[in-house]
């Protein structure tokens, strides 16, 4: 980055913002570090391989600070689908007691870190909630350098957790920074669904980070669903740890924001260990959608399937950047990526990069990626059965974005990603009653 | 269910030619088929025998350089293919194409109201369509599973065709082109194809089979068999020229064309 990039650089603002957060002498030492080193790399830009499609131009404009504590609407939970089990609300970054289910079902705890973060952190989290030094792991290091609330959220193992765990992220306004430690027990099996979302056209800029980790024979379900206004600009990284038999779901649904990113990053550590990664990116209008996923195959007999479908429109963009690596030793393993994108304006454009790193014998390794407008044949099929060429377009484009939505797992949400899918093809109105 | 005309000329084929990607397919076709009959176009592989069922039901990728082609009066070639089939043209495809995430049956029910609002009749509701729908399956033999799986996903190369005849009964068109139904087909799935095929023959509707074998013809009688070969109609007869063909290949008809 040059030297002139680097003094209009937002993040050097930032020290006088980390001075301002509360916690004591070990918390502000912990984020300056964390800072340092991210000064010490810059802003990611086009030049970083790991950075190539994500266009953070618009970063330089935007306000890093912590959102002051403000009031929340009231409806500002309303446009969610409708929601079983608890609910635990982040507003800024800042956990809310208030707005979040206070009384948790057995075998399920949720820690607010607010507290745990003003203090030396206890070693079973330092490890956690560390920095990095990875070079594409900025955005873990801007977290941490302004890291003031999260939550860690443990699940025992038995029944009673086998449900569904709602975590709300809203920003209002300028920066937020939520931590999410998330630790699932040998056998625990929980559904955790993460919506992220600002009232209205907010301009604001969220970097949430979560560590998870699964013990022997785990299951986790994660949903992530991005439904930011268009204003904002939303970078996730989320780092995964599989234990062995355990299995660890992403479904990612790319429905909002101005620049949505998501980093993943999947390690399958134990024998048996399996992970199923999707994601849905509706990249309209102005809208910008990346996803970045690094599974690695560590343990022999390990299983990772990708599906990754994208649907380019009006002036948006995105891309899909997969890369598998199986390590020396990871034998038996098995990967599958897929991603396909349907382009449907001139304006619009969609990469798709998967990639593969084989160091281990007796291996299955197979990755499929499209990019194109929709399927002459089938748009003839359905035009010689009669359908105008407008709902043949709209119904093709919807069936693409099945593959994904077939999915997932909860009806309401089901409903709801299908929904707004609809809402925003032009002959929506003629294909609804295609889909019962 | 039609206004046609007993005996009506439906289709009207002069000196058609067309290409694709500058290949010649078809080159000076000619072709009358009249309301009530049956007629099968057969050939050699390569004939062109598809491309003019395609180019009938107004597929793109063939660009018509010369000829005209007139449906119940109307110019053919210049309605957009959705305008055919709600105006009657039926293609039956030859590798019916699967659409996994579009539902098999609300398909129908939206192909049928298309062509009914064309026709000026009301729509048919979602109740009235299933009772027609069942109505149809079990004349095709087909199972209630076809009601909630997508377009032709993961259909056997039989049930790909029995559907493609299931549509056709449900949408009752005025000229139905059946582009190699019978390939792929063993013996009792013809049989199911070919008895949805007869019970749909009448006096104010055409049926055009495009086929390579004389085998359909056993089961479905033609009034009239066209040659196809070269781009054009060599020759043409009644059924026993299709039983010839069986016996005698199609260089004979080439060489006596060629003689001609």
């Amino acid at each position: 980055m040059s030297a002139v990039a680097e003094a209009t650089s937002p993040l050097d603002r930032l020290a006088a913002v980390e001075a301002t957060l509360p916690g004591g002498a070990a918390a502000h030492a912990r984020r300056r570090a964390a800072l340092e080193r991210l000064l010490a790399l810059g802003l990611p830009g086009p030049r970083d391989d790991a950075w190539k499609y994500s266009n953070l131009r618009l970063l330089g404009r935007r306000d890093f600070a912590p959102a002051a504590p403000r009031p929340v609407p009231a409806d500002a939970l309303a446009t969610l689908p409708p929601r079983q089990g608890p609910t635990v609300v982040f507003v800024d970054g800042r956990f809310q007691a208030n707005l979040s289910t206070a009384d948790l079902p057995p075998g399920l705890s949720v820690t607010p870190l607010a507290a745990v973060l003003a203090t030396a952190l206890p070693p079973a989290l330092e490890a956690r909630l560390g920095a990095t030094d990875a070079i594409d792991e900025r955005i873990r290091l801007l977290n941490a350098a302004l890291l003031v609330d999260g939550a860690h959220l443990s699940v025992a193992a038995g029944g009673a957790a086998d449900q569904d765990v709602h975590v709300v992220h809203l920003a209002t306004g300028g920066g937020s920074y939520p931590r999410l430690a998330v630790t699932l027990a040998p056998g625990a099996s929980v559904r955790l669904i993460e919506y992220h979302l600002t009232p209205g056209d907010a301009e604001s800029l969220a970097a949430p980070v979560a560590d998870i980790e699964l013990g022997r024979g785990a299951r986790l379900e994660h949903y992530a669903i991005t439904l930011a206004g268009a204003h904002a600009i939303e970078l996730q990284d989320v780092s995964v740890r599989v234990a062995a038999d355990a299995t660890y779901r992403h479904r990612h649904l790319g429905l909002g924001g101005q620049l949505a990113r998501l980093d993943l990053r999947v390690r399958l550590e134990g024998a048996g260990a399996t992970t199923q990664l999707s994601g849905l990116l509706l990249a309209e209008q102005n809208r910008q959608i990346d996803v970045r996923t690094l599974v690695e195959h560590v343990a022999p007999h390990t299983t990772s399937d990708q599906v990754y479908r994208g649907v380019g429109k009006d002036r948006g963009r995105g891309s899909y950047d997969g890369k598998v690596v199986v390590h020396k030793g990871a034998m038996k393993s098995d990967s599958r990526q897929s991603s396909r994108n349907l382009i449907l304006s001139p304006g619009a454009s969609l990469d798709s990069r998967p990639q593969l790193e084989i160091n281990a014998d007796d291996v299955k390794c197979s990755h499929a990626a499209t990019t194109g407008a929709l399927d002459e044949q089938m748009l003839f099929y359905l035009l010689a059965r009669g359908l105008d060429r407008e709902t043949a377009r709209a119904l093709l484009t919807f069936a693409f974005a099945e593959d994904v939505i077939a999915k997932i797992a909860l009806p309401a949400l089901r409903r709801f990603t299908e929904q707004r899918v609809l809402g925003s093809l032009p002959a929506a109105p003629l294909i609804r009653e295609f889909i019962a | 269910m039609s206004d046609t005309n007993p005996s009506e000329l439906l289709l009207e084929i002069k000196d058609l030619a067309a290409e694709v990607q500058g290949r010649k397919v078809l080159d000076g076709l000619n072709l009358e088929v009249r309301a009530g009959e049956v007629h099968a176009i057969m050939g050699p592989n390569g004939a062109g025998k598809s491309t003019l069922a395609q180019l009938l039901a107004g597929r793109s990728t063939y660009q018509v350089t010369r000829g005209e082609v007139r449906y119940r009066g109307a110019d053919l070639l210049a309605l957009a293919p959705e305008e055919r089939a709600r105006r009657g043209l039926f293609l039956g495809f030859q590798y019916p194409v699967e659409i996994p995430g579009v539902n098999n049956v609300y398909l129908l029910k939206a192909a049928l109201n298309a062509r009914r609002r064309q026709q000026g009749l009301p729509e048919v509701d979602a109740f009235e369509f299933l009772g027609l729908v069942r109505d149809k399956m079990r004349l095709m033999q087909m199972d209630d599973s076809f009601l909630s799986r997508g377009v032709n996903e993961g259909f056997s190369g039989g049930e790909k065709k029995r559907n493609e005849i299931l549509q056709m009964t449900v949408l009752e068109p005025t000229l139905a082109i059946l582009d190699e139904t019978d390939s792929g087909l063993d013996i009792d799935a013809l049989k199911v194809v070919a008895n949805g095929v007869n019970g749909l023959k009448r006096a104010d509707r055409a049926i055009v089979l495009v086929t390579h074998y004389q085998r359909l013809l056993e089961h479905i009688i033609p009034d009239r068999v066209h040659v196809l070969a070269a781009g054009r109609i060599l020759k043409s007869g009644d059924r026993s020229l299709a039983l010839e063909l069986e016996r005698r290949g199609y260089d004979w008809v080439r060489h006596e064309a060629s003689a001609a």
